[in-house]
């Protein structure tokens, strides 16, 4: 069953003759205990989406449906309040309330749907349990850090049990090292109350770790729309391709072509290759492959190209090597440090893309 | 999805309540009626003097006619082109003076290790808070013909070597009254400026000075632009300088001249006052658009300004002692002379050559002040115009404020410059002008009631039209006048501490379910709170030094020390206004040590 509904929307900052398209007919679902990650470039109009949809933005035009109600709807100029809509947001910053403590900061939205104290205290004190948060209910949010700020973002957000939550951003405030744990504590707590969300985040790493499915957009537009696997094993676009992992970008033209099976020229070598994408591949164009499907070797390989090294860098698990000549650079991967001289660098032919 | 083990979920939806029934969209009555209500203070008022002004008679006499007489008769009076060229004179010459002094104390006090920085900052201040017109007595009893300072000087050399009445001396100190507010401008803008800048400027061989004149000041040149059309606008509306130095030598201003008309028919000349207002409002309206636009522009200039990180003072070296020497010369003679002035004036019976101090102190002047009930009124009613009038006036600027906050609509355009209007307004003339208010409405509204002819109109034109007739003469005319005269100061105060609410915590109230009242009532009041707090403070600071205002709305029951003096003034009792300014002074110095005890930001 959709929880959330969104039928080919439209939306543009300012009007007449300034108007700026943001979203350029997005059409989405979701549905219960799924959640979804949007993601794209910044200015891709992901977050005015998320926005739109918690009736903080006005759209130009299309529907939204947060389970069986209407709550926008362009052509009727139905439009229901953000206050009316009964969902969860967790803000980039938080935005906790700092006149008010922890507890006062979860429990308003409960305040607000005329429960007693009596009602409220319990259920508070539930969800700060739940989120770790269980001894810290008295202290004012700048007394608390800056993972602890955001659990309390997520249980104010969660304690009136909204059909659908809404996270905007939500762990782009942490540094580095917190962000992977509150990772997995985020996923590890959608999963355990098998919750409904939407999350906003520029993060490819993040969206595929977190959710079940990606929506990424460009431009105000879908791109492309699956699961984090097949997004990333098989994008349909060189925009999305490009987007979900680290890449090489090698020039190449294509020379003969045979349902998925490509052949094409790179750096004088012939290597076989695989047609993604549903038009025809330019003649002209890009052959891309993951940084971590390079295979390197001393011996001459079938699918592969020759190029001398240029430089290592350690990172620590592995190093990571610049092979190149002329015009065409490839990276790849190595468990041990590679000593210079040139190399054969394999590419199987289903990892190698042209689209 | 295992929602068997979501805690939440199990208890079903119902546990947790609803939200209230979604009403349809409708009308903001709270905003219509605060529009309605600030439009109208600020408009009808102003609408009442373009409309006297072409009009050949006051409104109240039966045989006016539109016309442009007024305005001829005004143009035909040789003293209205001196007071014309008299004002521009005052305005220029205050504005050559003050903003090269401002912009150097600012330089001074912000960016070097200049000694006793911290006891001087609140000193610099004392000439804002304090009424022009006690500033004025101030100079005329320490340094006019028979002053203390006067009489000392001429005791010790022979001769006094100053004539305080004389234009030049008006101009040098009205220039030396308005330095801090080009101080308060130059100084904020100087604060955003990372020392950077001026470490490489030291760094390359420059000298303090050097590094003033070459380097800090020409990068606030936008913020000292501003404050130089501020002050020569103020300039522009200087009356109670004039009125208490100008008067022995018959120096006139705008303001004067328009003060003076009163008696220059003898019959209340109305229509002659109403032109000179709509010439000083036509010179005065494109100054306050003008400020707009310059504060518009010094703002986008802010952005490329140095890093505003660490700020390291400048050392001045041997300098320190001249810039003290200059500094200390400056607070000698526009806060100590006058204000000590007045101080021992209150206490003497009278003052002269020969006179030893000793001998005429008293405390006569101040029960002749308890003895006499309207001034003890007075008093009372500066004291409760300040409290209880700010503590209004600021819940109405909130309420006009929020009126606009996140709403980009036209009403906020709308609202956004009209709150300036009253800006371009001097004191004296939004008194004359409200008073005409108070005049015109109920006989226009009774003319209107008695037209209708019904028993609905008969019974209000009896009953309320007296009451509204009333209202002139209570404080409440005062208060109103006193609140639209300060709208466009009051708002910035209200407003800047709204602007620092961020969104996202208003936007989150909304998602959890608050409706726009209850978000302005739960999050955006209480965030503003102490913002409010300071505002108050600052507008009980400015209310009890308004004097021009209550001007023309002074009668029996709304007496306020600062119409007072200037009546007081007129009649020659110099002991009365000697002892209300020094009252005056410390209610304002009351209000400053409580702000500086609870750390209100007195400027921003």
């Amino acid at each position: 069953m959709n929880v959330l509904t969104v039928n080919d929307l439209h939306l543009d900052y300012g009007h007449g003759a300034t108007a700026n398209p943001i979203l350029k007919g997005v059409s989405m679902h979701l549905q219960r205990g799924e959640v979804v990650a949007l993601l794209g470039p910044s200015g891709s109009g992901k977050t005015t989406l998320l926005r739109a949809v918690a009736g903080l933005e006005t759209p130009k035009s299309g529907t939204i449906d947060i389970g069986e109600r209407r709550v926008f709807d362009g052509a009727r100029k139905l439009e229901l309040p953000a206050e009316a809509r009964n969902l969860g947001l967790v803000f980039q910053s938080y935005a906790l309330w700092p006149h008010k403590t922890v507890f006062d900061n979860v429990a308003y939205g409960l305040k607000l749907r005329k429960l007693g104290a009596r009602d409220i205290e319990p259920k508070v004190r539930e969800v700060l349990a739940q989120l770790g948060l269980g001894h810290l209910g008295e202290r004012f949010p700048h007394q608390l850090s800056g993972g602890q700020q955001q659990r309390v973002a997520i249980a104010r957000a969660l304690v009136y049990n909204p059909p659908v939550i809404l996270l905007d951003e939500p762990l782009s405030n942490l540094d580095a090292k917190l962000r992977e744990e509150a990772r997995a504590f985020l996923r590890e707590l959608i999963v355990r109350l098998g919750l409904s969300a939407l999350m906003v985040t520029h993060d490819q790493a993040e969206a595929m770790a977190i959710s079940d499915r990606i929506l990424l957009l460009n431009n105000g537009k879908i791109e492309q729309q699956g699961s984090p696997q097949s997004m990333y094993e098989s994008p349909d676009t060189l925009f999305t391709a490009e987007f979900m992992g680290s890449n090489n970008r090698l020039p190449a033209r294509v020379v003969a072509r045979n349902g998925g099976a490509a052949r094409v020229q790179v750096e004088g070598m012939a290597l076989n290759a695989t047609a993604r994408g549903n038009g025809a591949p330019d003649l002209d164009g890009t052959a891309l492959i993951r940084v971590e499907e390079v295979r390197i070797g001393r011996d001459p390989v079938d699918n592969g190209i020759k190029l001398p090294l240029s430089t290592c860098m350690y990172l620590g698990d592995r190093w990571e090597c610049l092979f190149k000549h002329g015009n065409a650079s490839v990276r790849a991967y190595s468990k041990h440090r590679v000593d210079p001289g040139n190399y054969w660098l394999e590419m199987p032919a289903e990892k190698l893309w042209v689209f | 999805m295992p929602t068997s083990t979501m805690p939440l979920d199990t208890k079903g939806a119902g546990d947790t309540g609803s939200l209230p029934a979604v009403r349809a969209p409708r009308f903001n009555w709270t905003r219509g009626v605060v529009v309605l209500l600030t439009c109208l203070a600020i408009f009808l008022p102003l609408f009442l003097v373009f409309y006297q002004s072409v009009l050949s008679a006051p409104f109240f006499m039966p045989d006016k006619v539109l016309g442009l007489d007024a305005f001829r008769f005004i143009f035909d009076d040789p003293d209205f082109w001196l007071a014309f060229k008299n004002g521009m004179l005052l305005a220029s010459g205050l504005a050559a003076i003050a903003v090269p002094l401002g912009g150097m104390l600012a330089f001074l006090m912000v960016r070097t290790d200049l000694p006793g920085r911290g006891w001087i900052a609140p000193l610099l201040l004392v000439p804002i808070f304090v009424s022009p017109m006690v500033m004025g007595f101030g100079y005329v009893v320490s340094m006019g013909p028979v002053g203390f300072y006067s009489t000392w000087v001429h005791e010790l050399i022979g001769i006094v070597p100053w004539n305080v009445y004389s234009f030049t001396s008006i101009v040098v100190i009205a220039g030396l009254t308005h330095v801090p507010h080009v101080y308060l401008y130059a100084s904020s803008a100087l604060k955003s400026l990372g020392s950077d800048v001026e470490e490489a400027a030291r760094v390359s061989g420059a000298s303090p000075w050097q590094v003033m004149f070459n380097v800090s000041l020409p990068m606030i040149m936008p913020a000292l632009a501003y404050a130089g059309v501020l002050v020569f606008f103020l300039g522009f509306e200087v009356f109670g300088l004039v009125l208490v130095l100008g008067d022995p030598e018959g120096h006139l201003v705008l303001a004067t001249y328009l003060y003076k008309l009163t008696n220059k028919l003898g019959t209340p000349s109305y229509h002659l006052m109403a032109a000179v207002a709509v010439c000083l409002v036509a010179v005065t309206m494109p100054l306050v658009m003008l400020q707009r636009w310059l504060l518009k522009s010094a703002n986008k200039y802010v952005s490329i300004k140095g890093k505003g990180a660490r700020q390291k003072p400048l050392p001045l070296g041997k300098w320190k002692w001249v810039a003290l020497a200059v500094l200390g010369a400056w607070i000698l003679v526009t806060v100590v002379l006058p204000l000590s002035g007045i101080v021992l004036r209150s206490f003497v019976q009278y003052w002269g050559e020969g006179v030893k101090l000793a001998d005429v102190l008293t405390l006569q002047h101040f029960r002749d002040i308890f003895d006499e009930p309207s001034l003890v009124r007075g008093i009372v009613n500066t004291i409760l115009i300040g409290v209880i009038g700010g503590a209004l006036a600021v819940a109405c600027y909130t309420a006009i404020a929020l009126a606009m906050h996140r709403k980009n609509d036209g009403i906020t355009r709308l609202l956004d410059y009209s709150v300036l209007v009253p800006r371009a307004v001097p004191g004296l003339l939004a008194g004359l002008s409200f008073l005409w208010v108070f005049l015109f409405v109920p006989s226009w509204l009774d003319g209107l009631l008695h037209g209708m002819d019904n028993v609905v109109a008969a019974w209000l034109s009896e009953h309320f039209i007296p009451l509204l007739r009333q209202i002139r003469s209570t404080i409440f005319a005062l208060w109103l006048a006193y609140s639209v005269v300060w709208l466009a100061y009051g708002m910035r105060l209200v407003s800047t501490s709204l602007l620092q609410v961020g969104p996202e915590l208003e936007e989150a109230a909304r998602a959890a379910g608050a409706s726009r009242g209850r978000v302005t009532r739960d999050v955006t009041l209480p965030l503003i709170k102490f913002g409010m707090l300071g505002a108050w403070l600052m507008v009980f600071l400015i209310f009890e030094r308004e004097y021009s205002t209550g001007v023309y709305l002074l009668s029996p029951g709304t007496e306020v020390i600062g119409a007072m003096l200037v009546s007081l003034w007129a009649g020659g009792s110099t002991d009365l206004v000697a002892a209300l300014s020094f009252i005056n002074i410390t209610l304002v110095a009351i209000g400053l040590g409580i702000a500086l005890r609870f750390g209100v930001k007195l400027h921003n």
